[in-house]
């Protein structure tokens, strides 16, 4: 493989992995507040794909679906909690990973009765069609503006997470949730908005990566299982730790997909099982 | 009486239960394949029955271990020229040994770290069949597989009645084998480790290897029945390995209810029996399931047998009383 190619793949796969970031961070996060493992979290990603695809079919602007896309993912998220979730947070594990699922598999049910279970293409808006030279090489500039656009938000997030009072609350909960709670917060409330915030930033996911890689029903599966991937190996609860995992992932995968793609997959899972077995905690998170 | 949950007899009315459904399937369903789907299902929803219901592990990978059994077997009676039967008990064996394998690794991690472990294993499992293509024919399935007699010539296993009755003494032997368990000392020893893991191991036994040993017994049956699998359809499809197929698998388990070895014949025989009528009248069927599983887990925690028995019991009760 020439110099050209490999520097092409790793810009994709730095571009796919900010995508994975964006995916990841609600699951962790989460993960960290209440040890709540999301099972439905894919299913947000893939609602607003299809999102992203209808209003880019109805408005022709994929401004639009960048909005109404992480919005829908957000109701959704937000109405799922309420009605269903939060009645199973008292629960073993094992009941709000099976309820979760449960939830994934009837959205996942839904958007085929709504489309069907064949794959379509979301077109790249006319402005970023092109291609732009970065020094010596050639890069799509939709690539280039998902990058630009999840970096934006990464630090956008990272501010609030930061400097914010319900960053600060957030980030106090993955500590101790009883200990915030005797602080006199409401920590139901807390929940739920790390619900709409992760719901959110899934469905901006699924919004960038619609023109990139098409929908289809079965994308949400795929997106949970690679989520999984990334939380694990950045560590479970940890924002550096998806973002940094997040990236890895996408290099990794689309360094190796050019030479060997059945690989590709084998080998971060192996890393998902590696890093669960030597380091739990994961590259960033406490030990 | 969830065999799993207090311990019971062996044998009691349930095994006879169960040999005699196993009998009047074929002539209740409205295909003998129908039925010989049902047997091999419930086999392997027992793997996962057994795990939950008894040892208090939710596995994500045991499509992995029926995928497995479903391959080994498929290439042994390709490419090898073995009987059946001999190919059959080679896959469980092998699935057997590769689940004591994983398990040595996965308990070290408890709660939702085992699980994400079993998952990870279990893609694992389905993306190194699609490396292996020149094996496993990769997408396009193991076709072509052939149903020699069982032994040496001996047993031809002609038309789906010979198939069917094979695989339904298959599934009461491992029915048998679970049950028998269920009330067992090792039995009791793992449901001690299910209520609490820390006071068995206070009470000196090694949990550890109780565990590994009930994940290598969990992957045999998963194997078994995916080598059956392979014997009923004749050819290998690659979603036996799919990460799909755990979660089937889950379903089943849960809607029949983990509580008893019986529940996984209930849950296995619901589904594909769901599946057989619901999915020409109506292909998104799989929402309603969503919709079950949601209700059980939250209302009736014990599955369709466990509410069944549960019933019985009370109505018991009220005749006694009136």
């Amino acid at each position: 493989m020439s110099g050209q190619v490999l520097v092409f793949q790793v810009l994709n796969g730095l571009g796919i992995g900010m995508i994975y970031f964006l995916l990841s961070v609600g699951l962790t996060m989460i993960f960290g507040l209440m040890r709540f493992v999301n099972f439905a979290h894919g299913a947000l990603y893939l609602v607003a794909a299809y999102v992203a695809y209808v209003v880019s079919l109805l408005t022709g602007s994929m401004l639009w679906a960048l909005l109404v896309g992480p919005l829908a993912s957000a109701l959704l998220a937000v109405a799922a909690e309420r009605l269903l979730l939060r009645r199973t947070y008292s629960m073993p594990h094992e009941a709000q990973i099976l309820v979760t699922f449960a939830v994934a598999l009837i959205v996942q049910e839904v958007v085929i009765l709504l489309f069907d279970p064949l794959a379509k293409n979301v077109p790249v808006p006319d402005f970023l069609s092109g291609i732009v030279f970065l020094g010596p090489f050639v890069y799509p500039a939709y690539r280039l503006a998902v990058v630009a656009v999840s970096a934006a938000v990464a630090l956008l997030l990272w501010l609030a997470l930061e400097r914010t009072r319900f960053g600060a609350i957030l980030r106090a909960g993955s500590e101790s949730t009883e200990m915030v709670s005797l602080l006199g917060i409401n920590v139901h409330r807390v929940f739920l908005g790390a619900f709409a915030l992760g719901g959110a930033l899934a469905g901006l996911a699924g919004a960038l990566a619609a023109p990139l890689r098409g929908v289809e029903p079965f994308m949400g599966l795929e997106a949970l299982g690679i989520a999984f991937v990334v939380v694990v190996v950045g560590g479970i609860g940890s924002f550096t730790g998806a973002l940094l995992g997040g990236l890895l992932i996408g290099v990794v995968q689309s360094v190796m997909s050019s030479f060997w793609p059945e690989g590709a997959r084998l080998m971060i899972y192996g890393a998902m099982a590696l890093v669960l077995l030597a380091r739990p905690a994961g590259l960033m998170g406490r030990a | 009486m969830s065999a799993f949950r207090e311990g019971g007899h062996f044998p009691d009315g349930t095994t006879l239960g169960v040999g005699a459904a196993l009998v009047a399937l074929p002539f209740l369903l409205p295909s003998v394949t129908l039925a010989s789907e049902l047997v091999v299902f419930a086999v392997a929803t027992l793997s996962c029955t057994f795990l939950l219901g008894l040892v208090g592990l939710l596995s994500f990978g045991q499509g992995l271990f029926f995928g497995l059994g479903a391959y080994v077997s498929g290439v042994l009676l390709r490419e090898h020229g073995l009987g059946t039967l001999p190919a059959v008990a080679a896959a469980a064996g092998f699935s057997f040994l590769a689940a004591g394998l994983l398990a040595f690794l996965a308990v070290r991690r408890q709660g939702v770290y085992f699980v994400m472990l079993t998952l990870a294993f279990a893609q694992m499992g389905y993306f190194a069949m699609l490396a292996l293509k020149d094996v496993t024919g990769g997408e396009n399935g193991l076709t072509g597989v052939p149903r020699p007699p069982l032994l040496a010539g001996a047993g031809t296993l002609s038309g789906p009645e010979a198939v069917y009755a094979f695989l339904a003494g298959l599934a009461f032997a491992a029915y048998l084998l679970v049950q028998r368990i269920g009330c067992s000392p090792f039995g009791s020893v793992l449901r001690a480790i299910r209520q609490n893991e820390a006071r068995a191991e206070a009470l000196g036994y090694d949990t550890r290897r109780f565990k590994i040993a009930a994940f290598a017994l969990a992957g045999l049956l998963a194997g078994l029945a995916g080598a059956m699998h392979t014997v009923f359809l004749g050819f290998v499809p690659p979603n036996a390995i799919e990460l799909e197929m755990s979660e089937r698998l889950i379903i089943m388990a849960i809607i029949g209810g983990a509580g008893a070895p019986a529940g996984a014949f209930v849950g296995a025989g619901f589904y594909v029996l769901m599946a057989d009528w619901l999915s020409t009248l109506w292909p998104r069927w799989l929402m309603l399931i969503g919709v079950l599983l949601i209700a059980i887990v939250l209302f009736l925690r014990e599955g369709v047998w466990g509410g069944a028995m549960l019933l019985l019991a009370r109505l018991r009760r009220a005749r006694r009383r009136g």
